[in-house]
């Protein structure tokens, strides 16, 4: 995939690539200047398809837009990007794996948003959700980061990042689909040969991000197919199990 | 027709001359509008709703089928644009290129959870409706705009055409896309790039907005 991955520029501007290839696209983007161009005309070009779709709104939709921006508040302008230099294979492997965490945090943002219909609770989880993204930001930014990816038994993969410096770490859990049998994920660490609960996904739950804290001292973590609702002890096989060392 | 004729003589005779040419005199200027949305500026802000509104509607309209869907998943994207405003960066592009940017990957976004949901009803007739305009001025340039959209789509050889427009239109991912056109994966990869290539040169430095 990182290989070709310059021919990928026409799908990514057509939004037709997944979570994964749009992570490791925005990562190349980032270290080739003629891509970004190259990128950037494209976009000014499918753009222009969305122009001959003109249709009318229902007026309805104006007043609500405006009544719900005064409600909206709005994000400060970013930071200057830190400028990441190209150091080695390694290091690239890292942060490629720390942009789809990070890729996976902002499609689970949007899923959210997306599911709920009530805005009132919507905005309320945003808020939560973001407070949950800036600690992932600053784990993923910790110079001392440890990245591991594993392929999820029956499709998918699990990947985590965790920081000694900052006693904490994220996983990230994206898969095909979700357990048969109307089982759910449940996520867990191993601490002294001790299985701790670190989460259990919704019915039909398929990716999830979260801050586990005190990963760097657990031994193992662990994804298992459970019950809806969960278990107490997991429940084998463990369907990912990425060993902490 | 016979309504919007009507609609144009309630207007009155005074401003008929404006609104009869196909370029706007002043419009509206999209990076200008986005730098004032980004300091708080509601009224900017309300202008540029006017100015995108009904192409990101009609965007996503177009790719969801369903207007009631449609209407939330537009009202979510131009909520998002007033939020990230302070966001856009103007050295990746166009403030025009950036809100259908978002309104698009939104639109994908909803589109796949629907197919993951195996919950999505194809309907026929995805044709948006030709619904008359506030203003006819916008309408004219719209229709402008719709036509060399509709040209330069005509230049690019079959695969191209499709590769871009079933992704671009219908949100399928280019496997997806390989699939239902029974092409390889790398070609159709390849098609969405050249065609987007030729579809830049076509357009060239035409009327975006």
């Amino acid at each position: 995939m990182i290989a070709d991955i310059h021919a990928l520029a026409g799908a990514y501007v057509l939004d037709a690539v997944d979570d994964l290839e749009r992570a490791a696209f925005d990562r190349h983007l980032s270290e080739c200047d003629a891509c970004r161009g190259e990128v950037g005309e494209l976009r000014e070009a499918a753009v222009r398809l969305a122009g001959g779709t003109w249709s009318v709104p229902p007026p309805r939709l104006r007043d609500n837009v405006l009544d719900e921006i005064r409600k909206t508040r709005q994000l400060p302008p970013r930071a200057a990007k830190p400028v990441v230099a190209p150091a080695g294979r390694r290091r690239r492997l890292v942060a490629v794996a720390a942009a789809v965490v990070l890729a996976a945090a902002g499609a689970g943002t949007a899923a959210y948003q997306i599911q709920d219909q009530r805005v009132r609770d919507a905005q309320a989880s945003a808020a939560a959700t973001r407070a949950e993204q800036e600690r992932v930001n600053s784990i993923l930014a910790s110079p001392d980061l440890t990245v591991r990816t594993q392929q999820l038994d029956g499709g998918g993969r699990v990947t985590i990042a965790y920081s000694r410096l900052r006693d904490a770490g994220v996983v990230s859990l994206i898969a095909d689909a979700p357990p048969t049998g109307g089982r759910v994920f449940q996520l867990w660490t191993v601490h002294a040969t001790k299985p701790v609960d670190e989460g259990v996904l919704a019915v039909g739950q398929t990716s999830v991000v979260k801050v586990i804290d005190h990963m760097p001292s657990a031994s193992d973590v662990g994804v298992t197919a459970e019950p809806a609702g969960g278990s107490r002890v997991p429940t084998d096989p463990m369907l990912a199990d990425l060993k902490i060392v | 027709m016979q309504r919007r004729a009507d609609a144009m003589a309630e207007r009155g005779t005074g401003r008929r001359p404006d609104h009869l040419t196909p370029v706007p005199t002043a419009p509206p200027d999209a990076d200008e509008l986005l730098r004032a949305v980004a300091r708080g500026d509601e009224p900017a802000f309300a202008r540029l709703y006017d100015l995108v509104a009904p192409r990101v509607y009609g965007l996503i309209r177009r790719m969801l089928k369903d207007p009631a869907l449609a209407e939330e998943v537009a009202q979510e994207v131009l909520v998002e644009v007033w939020r990230t405003a302070a966001r856009f960066d103007p050295a990746s592009g166009s403030a025009t290129a950036w809100v259908f940017t978002i309104a698009h990957r939104r639109a994908v976004d909803r589109v796949r959870a629907e197919q993951t949901a195996a919950a999505r009803t194809m309907r026929a007739g995805a044709a948006a409706i030709d619904t008359p305009y506030d203003s006819v001025a916008d309408e004219v340039s719209g229709r402008l705009e719709r036509q060399q959209v509709r040209r330069c789509l005509d230049d690019l050889t079959e695969l191209q055409r499709q590769s871009v427009t079933l992704a671009y239109y219908q949100g399928y991912s280019y496997p997806q896309v390989a699939e239902l056109l029974g092409t390889p994966v790398a070609t159709v990869k390849t098609r969405m790039r050249d065609g987007l290539i030729r579809l830049r040169d076509c357009l060239g430095a035409g009327v975006a907005a």
